[in-house]
């Protein structure tokens, strides 16, 4: 049973490489644009500054590497493309391509696809977070601690399992939204703007710096920028981990709740294979 | 043993406004080539959809091989190889092995014996050649026959075929025809329950024929009993070209029903009467009219006429 | 006219099917400026950056990427509503009506213009109003004028560039991906978020770019008060440039239009 069910998830993910590289332009566009995308913060930093380093950061957090600090950031917030596009629109792909029936009509239980995109999303999203490091460190040369590493690590991998529980109530919100992109779209701008991506908590206004303490990207963001950087931040690290899997539970709780309720409303509806 | 058992089946959508499947109640035995005979819109594929899980009914039940299809999903699943209509049911950026192999895995095969089971479905499909062709580079019938071989991967004991030959020309439909009768009922004993509205498919197929008519069932039966239920042996049939006003030929004393076919310009008429004979020269002259004849005769019921006969609503 | 008029009705009707979607760029635009405004918080500590005014000629960096969050409405009208137009009517099955209607392209595309402009005209204000609200950010009526003026002249420019996109989207089916990498790119090479001026490939490669034109000059009358005919040389680039991209945008498509006329591709999806 368990072979059968990995099997298939990897199955799942050995697909979605394949039919991705089959659009190349897309492909390759795909490693390309988190490079594009997070230019125009680092810039916009050194523009502020007048340099890479910034006396009023190094005050706040320990560290004036503007640089390093937002490149660090975005990395780990990359990781919100996989639950809000990458997990999150993979079942609206198969309604695309015709084949959400057949493959809803298989021997698996629905846990299994979505582990399948996950795992593919997350691969997907780290090579593509990998060469955006390597690009960026070429250009602008990044520093952090090495000894980090393996602890960041841990941080992300706690920090996903939240994410993947976001990705599956997306993934069967975009089964029933005829505009499902405005349902991600709007997901990850809340998630964005009151995530300390580029700036620490404390230039939060007090609302948003409470909400803030409700997101799991929060305590990715934060405790990969304490362990490579040495960020000063307001938690101690066994808090953030028991954070993470906290909300770790809840949302995954949530999402399977969203997802068994939707395939429910979808198979008494009749509108599984429509888009 | 029993295959399909559905007891009251209903279902409806937009509340409850529109009634797909009406209670339905169904048995079909283990090796049997059942069909469900109806024009679009009858219910057929609401039928299939509710028997391999992906629709939940609103009333009734259904076991395959004993098995209830909302309580033991899975297992059902398993048991049941499924071919939707539609040409989009496969991956069209990937290659006919890499589809196969993908199902292959949702169904529980991997390794050495996957890749063992892929080639023999590949060799028994004919498709060696298309092997690693995209399913986009392939015409409408071999990806039919892709899909085919993707729902026999398994090896499952129940088929539902959704129109398995809908689009297809009369050559591949023939091949597929031949290739579900011989292949998989004969020679796999598979039990196989097929929707079709190309009633000539029914006849030259299926055991028993379900005639599905607005939700219902309005007749279920082998072929030759169908055909029994119309009273008379024998019709009068006859060939024109034009549009003639069936009225004109119902109102002749002696006239049972009439069944027209018009195909572009051409128009066939199917007249039931006791005496064929006898109402043959009324109806020419009443035709005269309006047509010009092509040709005339005697010939023995289709299942479209007792389709007609007995729901009183055509086929196409 | 009837086209254009006709056009414009279609698309403000669609556009109201979809209520959530009008909600969102009248609000995110603004919101996705709001990292913006805490990075710089954090960086330089205060509402006015010294290195900032060097490279721009106003250290308040706050109303500098606003303006830039609402003037680039603009571009994801143009690439979204224009580019994507054509893409979206292959959707819905009626793209090959319009291609093989009687009308001619050039009124369906001003109509689609047109109707794209007051909306993103409207977003714009809404976006504004957000801004002033939220803000604080000032604005006297006077200036009003000659941003419009400004404006309509990046508009023309903008369009040229969603039309030559809508050519190109009939010919290789898909849109959403170019659209989302040219977004990124004008980001990354116009002073939509940030002064290009900091670094010199960057600079160097906006200086093709209609955006940047226009944003300074909204950014010298808004933010450094400078009257309007000191802005002639940015208006006259402007220009060059409207001419340049409108002649590129129709050029593009009327002869990928033709092309898939000729290989029979248009229904396609």
């Amino acid at each position: 049973m368990i072979r059968h069910y990995l099997t298939a998830i990897n199955a799942e993910n050995i697909k979605e490489w394949k039919i991705e590289m089959s659009y190349l332009p897309d492909f390759i566009r795909s490693f390309i644009e988190p490079i594009v995308y997070v230019l125009p913060f680092v810039l916009y930093g050194i523009a502020l500054v007048g340099g890479r380093n910034s006396p009023n950061l190094a005050r706040l957090v320990g560290s004036g590497d503007i640089i390093t600090y937002v490149v660090l950031g975005y990395i780990v917030m990359g990781f919100l493309n996989t639950a809000c596009w990458g997990m999150g629109w993979s079942l609206r792909k198969e309604q695309w391509y015709g084949t959400i029936e057949t493959i809803f009509a298989a021997p698996v239980p629905r846990w299994v696809y979505i582990a399948g995109m996950a795992t593919h999303s997350t691969l997907h999203q780290g090579g593509m977070i990998g060469i955006q490091v390597i690009v960026i460190h070429l250009l602008f040369r990044i520093f952090f601690h090495t000894s980090g590493i393996l602890p960041s690590l841990l941080l992300i991998g706690l920090m996903l399992i939240a994410l993947y529980g976001m990705g599956m109530m997306v993934a069967a919100l975009a089964l029933i939204f005829k505009e499902g992109w405005i349902v991600s779209e709007i997901l990850h701008s809340i998630i964005s703007v009151v995530t300390p991506i580029a700036y620490p908590l404390s230039v939060l206004p007090v609302f948003l710096r409470e909400i803030a303490k409700f997101m799991p990207t929060t305590y990715g963001v934060l405790g990969i920028r304490h362990f490579l950087m040495g960020e000063r931040v307001f938690f101690t690290i066994p808090e953030a981990v028991f954070k993470l899997l906290l909300f770790g539970f809840v949302w995954v709780g949530f999402g399977i709740t969203i997802f068994l309720l939707i395939d429910r409303k979808v198979r008494r509806d009749g509108t599984l294979g429509h888009y | 043993m029993v295959a399909i058992e559905v007891e009251g089946l209903r279902k409806t959508f937009k509340k409850g406004k529109v009634v797909a499947v009406d209670g339905v109640s169904l048995t079909i035995e283990k090796g049997e080539l059942f069909g469900l005979l109806g024009p679009n819109g009858a219910g057929k594929t609401t039928l299939i959809k509710c028997l391999s899980t992906l629709l939940i009914p609103d009333g009734g039940r259904i076991r395959i091989f004993g098995h209830d299809v909302l309580k033991e999903s899975l297992k059902v699943r398993r048991l049941i190889g499924l071919v939707t209509g539609g040409e989009r049911t496969l991956y069209w950026k990937l290659s006919v092995f890499d589809n196969l192999r993908y199902f292959a895995a949702l169904y529980g095969l991997y390794g050495r014996k996957a890749r063992r089971r892929i080639e023999e479905m590949i060799e028994v499909m004919d498709l060696v050649e298309k092997r690693d062709e995209r399913v986009e580079r392939l015409s409408t019938g071999m990806r039919q026959k892709v899909a085919l071989a993707r729902a026999l991967l398994h090896d499952p004991e129940l088929l539902l075929l959704d129109e398995p030959t809908l689009g297809l020309d009369p050559q591949f439909s023939r091949v597929i025809r031949r290739f579900i009768k011989e292949e998989l009922q004969k020679k796999l004993k598979k039990t196989i329950l097929l929707t079709t509205h190309y009633m000539e498919e029914a006849d030259e197929l299926c055991d028993r024929i379900g005639f599905m008519s607005q939700g219902k069932i309005a007749a279920c039966a082998t072929p030759e009993e169908l055909k029994e239920k119309i009273p008379h042996e024998r019709l009068l049939e006859i060939k024109m070209a034009g549009l003639p006003d069936e009225s004109l030929i119902r109102n002749i004393p002696g006239v049972e029903d009439v069944l027209m076919i018009v195909d572009n310009n051409r128009t066939v008429l199917r007249i039931q009467s006791p005496d064929p004979e006898g109402i043959l020269a009324t109806v020419l002259e009443r035709l005269r009219k309006e047509c010009r004849i092509i040709g005339f005769g005697l010939t023995t019921p289709t299942l479209e006429d007792v389709f007609i006969f007995l729901t009183g609503e055509e086929l196409r | 006219m009837i086209i254009v008029y006709e056009e414009l009705r279609k698309t403000v009707k669609i556009w109201l099917t979809y209520p959530l979607v009008l909600v969102f760029w009248t609000i995110f635009p603004i919101m996705w400026v709001i990292p913006f405004i805490f990075q710089g918080k954090a960086f330089v500590g205060a509402l006015s950056s010294q290195a900032f005014a060097d490279l721009t000629g106003t250290g308040q960096y706050i109303p500098f990427v606003i303006i830039g969050a609402v003037v680039s409405t603009y571009m994801f009208s143009a690439l979204y509503g224009i580019g994507n137009a054509f893409r979206e009517e292959s959707y819905w099955g009626t793209l090959e009506y319009l291609i093989g209607s009687p009308a001619s392209k050039g009124f369906i595309l001003l109509g689609k213009a047109l109707s794209e402009g007051i909306f993103s005209t409207f977003f714009a204000l809404s976006q504004l109003l957000f801004a002033i609200f939220l803000f604080g950010v000032k604005i006297t009526l006077t200036k009003i004028l000659p941003i419009l003026l400004i404006m309509s002249f990046l508009l023309l420019a903008l369009y040229g560039l969603g039309i030559g996109l809508a050519g190109l989207t009939l010919l290789i089916k898909e849109s959403r991906g170019i659209i989302h990498s040219l977004d990124d790119i004008l980001y990354l090479f116009s002073p939509i978020r940030y002064p290009v001026e900091v670094n010199p490939i960057t600079k160097f490669v906006s200086l093709f770019i209609p955006l940047t034109y226009a944003l300074i000059a909204i950014r010298g009358i808004l933010l450094l008060n400078k009257p309007f005919h000191l802005l002639i040389t940015e208006m006259v680039a402007l220009l060059l440039l409207d001419i340049g991209f409108l002649f590129f945008g129709f050029y593009t498509f009327n002869t990928l239009e033709r092309k898939v006329r000729q290989t029979g591709t248009i229904g396609h999806h």
